[in-house]
């Protein structure tokens, strides 16, 4: 048995089969007698270059601790699903189970859009001096958060 | 002799001590690719011998999948 990282992209208008995929290739692995260490659903983002006229795209990453088998089987499901327009595997050499630095990007994100929003709806129902110390602060800790992740 | 005073270069991969150069890590790679999407040459950003082979399996993996561009002439 070896570790693998599997990276997959679904066809935008095929998202809602994400799950079932998902699923599919879990039972495959795990049947097998493998194991998902981890499973990353990155969502649809944008692709830095157009393929086959499509812009975006629904990305998936799995840690496996699969089988040769298993894995030769994963790549013909890939090779024959027309959703799927492209698929990286490569080897790794232990299980990777801390969230992914994609991911963690995506996540801050939203948050910094909800807080944002968030921010807009008090502004527009109270402006009180109370609130805008409350927004300095934040945006302090914001600052903070991104000097350390450059160094 | 140049004139100029010219700032060292130094390898932050070496600096920091990174195990590996995650293809996923898209600000660091961001960093080592040129305007036109071109791999930066170590002997310009100073990065050791190792740590460049990462990165370019990196930026290349990353490039595959549609993480960075290849170029900037994609329309």
């Amino acid at each position: 048995m070896r570790h693998y990282e599997v990276v997959f992209m679904v066809h935008p208008d095929q998202s809602e089969q994400v799950p079932g995929m998902i699923e599919r290739y879990t039972n495959l692995i795990t049947k097998d007698g493998g194991q998902v260490h981890r499973l990353e659903d990155w969502g649809r983002r944008q692709l830095a270059y157009h393929i086959n006229k499509v812009h975006k795209a629904h990305y998936v990453m799995m840690n496996l601790e699969a089988t040769n088998e298993a894995m030769e089987e994963l790549t013909t499901t890939f090779r024959y699903n027309d959703a799927v327009i492209r698929n990286l595997v490569i080897r790794r050499d232990e299980a990777v189970t801390d969230e992914s630095l994609i991911m963690k990007a995506e996540k801050e994100d939203r948050e910094r859009k909800s807080r944002y929003q968030e921010r807009q709806a008090t502004d527009d129902k109270h402006e009180q001096p109370a609130v805008e110390e409350a927004d300095d602060s934040d945006s302090d800790s914001d600052d903070s958060t991104q000097d350390d992740s450059e160094e | 002799m140049s004139r100029f005073f010219r700032r060292r270069k130094f390898c932050r991969f070496t600096a920091e001590g990174v195990k590996e150069i995650d293809y996923k890590d898209l600000e660091v790679l961001k960093q080592y690719i040129s305007e036109t999407g071109k791999i930066v040459p170590s002997r310009i950003t100073g990065t050791k011998a190792k740590y460049q082979r990462q990165l370019a399996t990196a930026i290349k993996r990353a490039r595959f999948l549609s993480l960075l561009p290849y170029t900037d002439a994609h329309d």
